[in-house]
């Protein structure tokens, strides 16, 4: 049976089914639940999560808020009262299991032959050279200096340790209101993992609400200056309406949540899902044109018949280059994959199906001019133009093209990998500058843990941290190691002379070492020790703050520790947000080697199964190639890094520039066959088919375009890129390939083929 | 380093309460707290302790410890020996609570074979490391506590007074650690047989359990077992006491720093 018979004969069971489960899918959308929690992106075999659950399981899983503030001098008795009301509000809230800043810090030193422990601020200075003093005592407190004061005394830090007891959000209205409570001069600057959730999960919220109506609203009045008749406009729109809520409900139907990447998907759906049905309005319209005698039903049958192979294999080539995502290692980029490809696949079946079925129910219309097929205008020039380059000197086209590949993807030297998530936020936000001056002026932002095993009382195993702790603080980013050989030290400091032998040392006898560590854990709070021992002393951790711009600045902590474990029977448990995040940033790096070889390979294998040809395959993977070399290295020399986002480039614009190359093959093909010479038939193919892929792209990119808008700098650098690789794609499928065909003339363009895409009507 | 400000002979105000008889009627909460805090004064002693410490996982660290004390003057001195684990047995901590000024400490470790003077102006918050504080082993100050009887209550099959205790300003309600109290206090004999304390933000966090009275000389009682749940981290502390000697066999010298060696 013909399709277009098959659509006529059961329009209302199409018609119904879809209404129904567009319906029913609105269920889910409305469970559907965000969840901006980079680390839950990861699979659960990542080594840091692992290694985080088992230090997590001794030392439990507190996550850091930190608070700087900014002032000309932080001795000032206005910024010290207001750091100290701060403190002290925090400290007795539940919710935050410890409060560190200059308030709370101590000076435990040796003095006159006695261990004195004093705060680390007392009274307040009552004039200039009482202030000197205490800057004095400050440099001279390693439990401060740095640590909660900078070294400049502009900066002062509040830490707080969240216990993960209460909701980011209600945890970040509890942190604003108690600053709130006590306003001041200084500029305060909040960061930690449960602000960027927060902040997060509410520009998430605020982009699928933007994007989404602008989106629609630019597809709307896209489709209308294209058609110019408002049910031509509301067709495809309802594709890409109906996609967009099957897309959204398989989220939580299939038990997912809604990440930062996932406001791609609405986003994608409006770019992709309204390409069917514009082919099928725009065939519709040319034939009304071309033969106003034919009825609707003969319209929308011939119109099926005529569609029906061209744009299922452009969806299916979309959708195998989006599956391309499921090799991803990053979990919410498999899960886009995943429904994507079936939304993708729910807006080929509508443009197939519901159009044609809703179509044959309507008037016929007024004839209009035909959209695709035009000869006059700027695209048409410009495809003519093409056509002269490709068919007159296509050696020089393939030059160029080299040349600009060569130059483009010598910028591949200098693409860099996101070290971190915190470029989620923009570089002007409270967050980062909070990061900066974290790095610039403290220890460093970034923290990464070893849990070492053994008896902590033990002298050799204390010897081991303390080389382990010199070792690292050699590097030249890391600011501060603490671990329990820190502390004893600090405290033979304190109960020895400094000409004793003593003195800065770790104790030679495991007695003496459980006797400093019975009077520390007398010294206050029980939980102040067990920052750095296990409850039955047999597990000890040590903490390593730094900074790094790149991964492989990341990567030496790990190494370093590696390298000290392999001289010592030593086996420490690594683990750490800093650690989490730089296996993600791997994750993103290779998953993105994954994803691209895996779409690759898919769309290589369906090209050349489309042509017969193993050939064919590869001549139409050349601007796929192509694309994505210089989109990389595009990327290298204007210095955006690849992250979680940018990761899923390659996937998304391989499924949709394959469209462009399968477009053209085909028309070259069938122009062949109809008789045509090469340059003919080039000719012909850019006038006709070039056209309509290049209004096709552009629809597709205006579609992306929106992503502009996004309040993450990270989908904002996508929407350029995914552009530009649409641009390379489109430019590489209208002269690469033309002319790679033109100069070495593929036998596969030749060959006969059963598969017709283009029926004769 | 904070001071072990121990009092013990106020080990606690609800451990040890007089079975004074007194008409219910004419008692307010404030003076039953009164006269409990009054009795609670027992003078000098000698007991030896054992201190479970245990995590919210089961883990479990024991201390033993030999505490001994008594008044010179105006000066409470108090010495605690460590009798177990081996590795910290012979560690010893001397303290001299004054009354107007911050309390002298000294601490003697085998280990370093000296005795240290510890200056601290910090109070510290956790007794041994396990959930009991030092608030909670001192003698209250009357006048800093406002007292509420909320009611009556039947604990254990007892009758008891439910009082609720609150510091009377900020200051005193940080140092002791805690925002307020409700006792159950045995209508009976006036022992205390549970404490709940709740935090700064007026929520649970621990509960301590007396059992185990003793009748003492003077027709006073001593609690010997004292579990403090923290529930807020799980965590729960067991203090037991296994020997206790009314009054000190020691002379002052031996509450000197030179005789901690």
């Amino acid at each position: 049976m013909k399709k277009g018979v098959f659509v006529i004969k059961y329009r209302w069971w199409i018609i119904i089914t879809t209404v129904l489960l567009v319906v029913a899918s609105i269920i889910p959308l409305l469970q559907i639940r965000i969840n901006p929690d980079l680390e839950s992106y990861m699979p659960d075999s990542m080594p840091s999560k692992q290694n985080n659950r088992i230090i997590s399981d001794v030392f439990g899983n507190d996550e850091m808020i930190l608070i700087v503030l900014e002032t000309r001098d932080v001795l000032d008795n206005k910024t010290l009262t207001r750091v100290r009301q701060i403190s002290e509000d925090f400290s007795q809230m539940p919710g935050f299991g410890r409060v560190y800043s200059i308030s709370q810090a101590k000076n435990i030193r040796s003095e006159n032959g006695s261990m004195v422990v004093d705060p680390a601020l007392g009274q307040l200075p009552q004039n200039d050279s009482e202030r000197e003093a205490l800057r004095t005592a400050i440099r001279a407190n390693d439990m401060a200096y740095q640590v909660v004061v900078s070294d400049d005394f502009r900066y002062a830090l509040i830490m707080l340790s969240s216990n993960k007891t209460i909701p980011d959000d209600q945890l970040m209205e509890i942190v604003n209101a108690t600053l709130a409570k006590f306003p001041g001069e200084e500029k305060v600057y909040v960061t930690g993992a449960p602000y960027l959730r927060d902040e997060s999960n509410q520009k998430i919220g605020h982009d699928i609400m933007v994007l989404l109506p602008i989106g629609l609203l630019v597809m709307f009045i896209f489709l209308f200056v294209t058609f110019r008749e408002i049910r031509s406009v509301l067709l495809p729109f309802s594709a890409v309406l109906f996609s967009i809520v099957i897309c959204l409900a398989l989220i939580p139907v299939f038990g997912w949540e809604l990440s930062l990447i996932g406001v791609l998907i609405p986003i994608m759906m409006i770019a992709i899902a309204n390409n069917y049905g514009v082919y099928f309005i725009a065939r519709y319209q040319d034939l009304n044109a071309a033969e106003p005698d034919l009825s609707v039903n003969a319209l929308v049958k011939k119109t099926t018949n005529y569609l029906i192979k061209p744009v299922a294999l452009c969806g299916l080539t979309t959708i195998v280059g989006v599956l391309g995502l499921v090799a991803h290692l990053l979990i919410p980029a498999r899960q886009m994959g995943v429904v994507t490809a079936l939304g993708i696949a729910f807006a080929l079946l509508i443009s197939l199906l519901f159009i044609p079925a809703v179509m044959s129910l309507l008037k016929k219309g007024n004839a209009r001019k035909a959209l695709l097929n035009g000869t006059n205008g700027f695209f048409t020039a410009m495809v003519m133009r093409a056509a002269h380059w490709v068919t007159k000197k296509p050696g020089l086209v393939i030059i160029v093209f080299i040349l600009f590949l060569g130059l483009s993807s010598a910028g591949l030297f200098f693409l860099k990998i996101a070290p971190d998530s915190n470029k989620v936020l923009p570089e002007k936000h409270a967050f980062n500058k909070a990061i900066n001056i974290t790095d610039s002026h403290f220890g460093g932002s970034k923290v990464i843990y070893a849990m070492f095993d053994g008896d902590v009382t033990d002298p050799v195993l204390l010897h081991s941290l303390d080389r382990y702790e010199q070792e690292l603080k050699m590097l030249p980013n890391v600011g501060t190691v603490t671990s329990l050989a820190t502390i004893v030290k600090k405290i033979s400091k304190a109960l020895n002379d400094s000409t004793e032998s003593g003195y800065n040392a770790i104790p030679p006898s495991q007695q003496a070492i459980a006797q400093y560590l019975e009077l520390y854990s007398m010294s206050g709070d029980p939980a102040d020790l067990e920052q750095y021992v296990s409850f039955d002393y047999t597990q000890t951790l040590m903490t390593i703050q730094y900074q790094a711009d790149n991964l492989a600045q990341v990567r030496q902590i790990p190494d370093m520790l590696h390298r000290l474990s392999q001289k010592d029977s030593l086996t420490p448990v690594i683990g750490g947000p800093s650690l989490t995040d730089k296996d993600i940033s791997e994750s993103v790096e290779h998953g993105q080697y994954y994803s691209l070889l895996a779409a690759f390979v898919a769309i290589l294998i369906l090209l050349s199964l489309i042509f017969k040809s193993i050939h064919a395959g590869m001549l139409g993977s050349l601007p796929l190639v192509f694309a994505v070399l210089c989109t990389f290295g595009l990327m290298g020399w204007l210095g955006i890094e690849l992250n979680i986002v940018t990761a899923l480039l390659s996937s998304i614009s391989i499924g949709l520039g394959v469209d462009f190359t399968i477009h053209v093959l085909w028309r070259i093909k069938w122009e062949l066959a109809s008789g045509n010479d090469y340059a003919g038939s080039i000719t012909s193919t850019l006038r006709t088919i070039g056209r309509g892929i290049i209004i096709n792209a552009c629809s597709v990119m205006l579609g992306f375009a929106v992503l502009f808008l996004s309040a993450f700098p990270l989908i904002r650098s996508f929407a350029f890129l995914i552009i530009i690789s649409l641009v390379l794609c489109l430019v590489s499928g209208l002269l690469l390939v033309p002319a790679l065909c033109y100069l070495f003339k593929p036998k596969f363009l030749n060959k006969p083929n059963k598969i017709s895409m283009y029926e004769t009507t | 380093m904070k001071l072990l400000k121990i009092k013990l002979s106020m080990l606690t105000a609800c451990l040890m309460l007089l079975s004074v008889s007194l008409p219910v009627s004419a008692q307010t909460a404030a003076q039953i707290s009164k006269k409990s805090a009054d009795a609670a004064d027992i003078g000098p002693m000698e007991m030896d302790l054992t201190v479970f410490i245990r995590d919210n996982k089961g883990n479990e660290r024991v201390r033993q410890i030999t505490m001994s004390s008594g008044k010179f003057g105006d000066v409470s001195k108090t010495l605690i020996l460590f009798t177990a684990p081996a590795d910290v047995k012979g560690t010893s901590l001397l303290i001299y609570d004054h009354k107007d000024k911050d309390d002298d400490m000294w601490i003697f470790m085998p280990a370093l074979k000296k005795v240290r003077r510890i200056i601290s102006s910090e109070k510290g918050k956790s007794f041994m490391g396990s959930e009991f504080t030092n608030a909670d082993m001192s003698k209250p100050n009357q006048a800093d506590f406002n007292y509420t009887l909320l009611g009556t209550v039947e604990y254990n099959g007892n009758p008891c007074w439910k009082i609720e205790t609150t510091g009377i300003n900020k200051d005193i309600q940080k140092a002791i650690g805690y925002s307020k109290t409700i006792s159950f206090i045995d209508q009976s004999n006036y022992l205390c047989h549970k404490v709940e304390y709740y935090d700064f933000s007026g929520i649970l966090h621990r509960v301590q359990h007396i059992s185990d009275y003793k009748e003492q000389t003077g027709k006073t009682y001593f609690a010997h077992r004292m579990i403090m749940e923290n529930v807020q981290n799980k965590r729960v502390s067991e203090m037991l006491v296994d020997r206790l000697q009314m009054g000190t066999d020691l002379s002052e010298n031996a509450f000197s720093p030179t005789a901690l060696q």
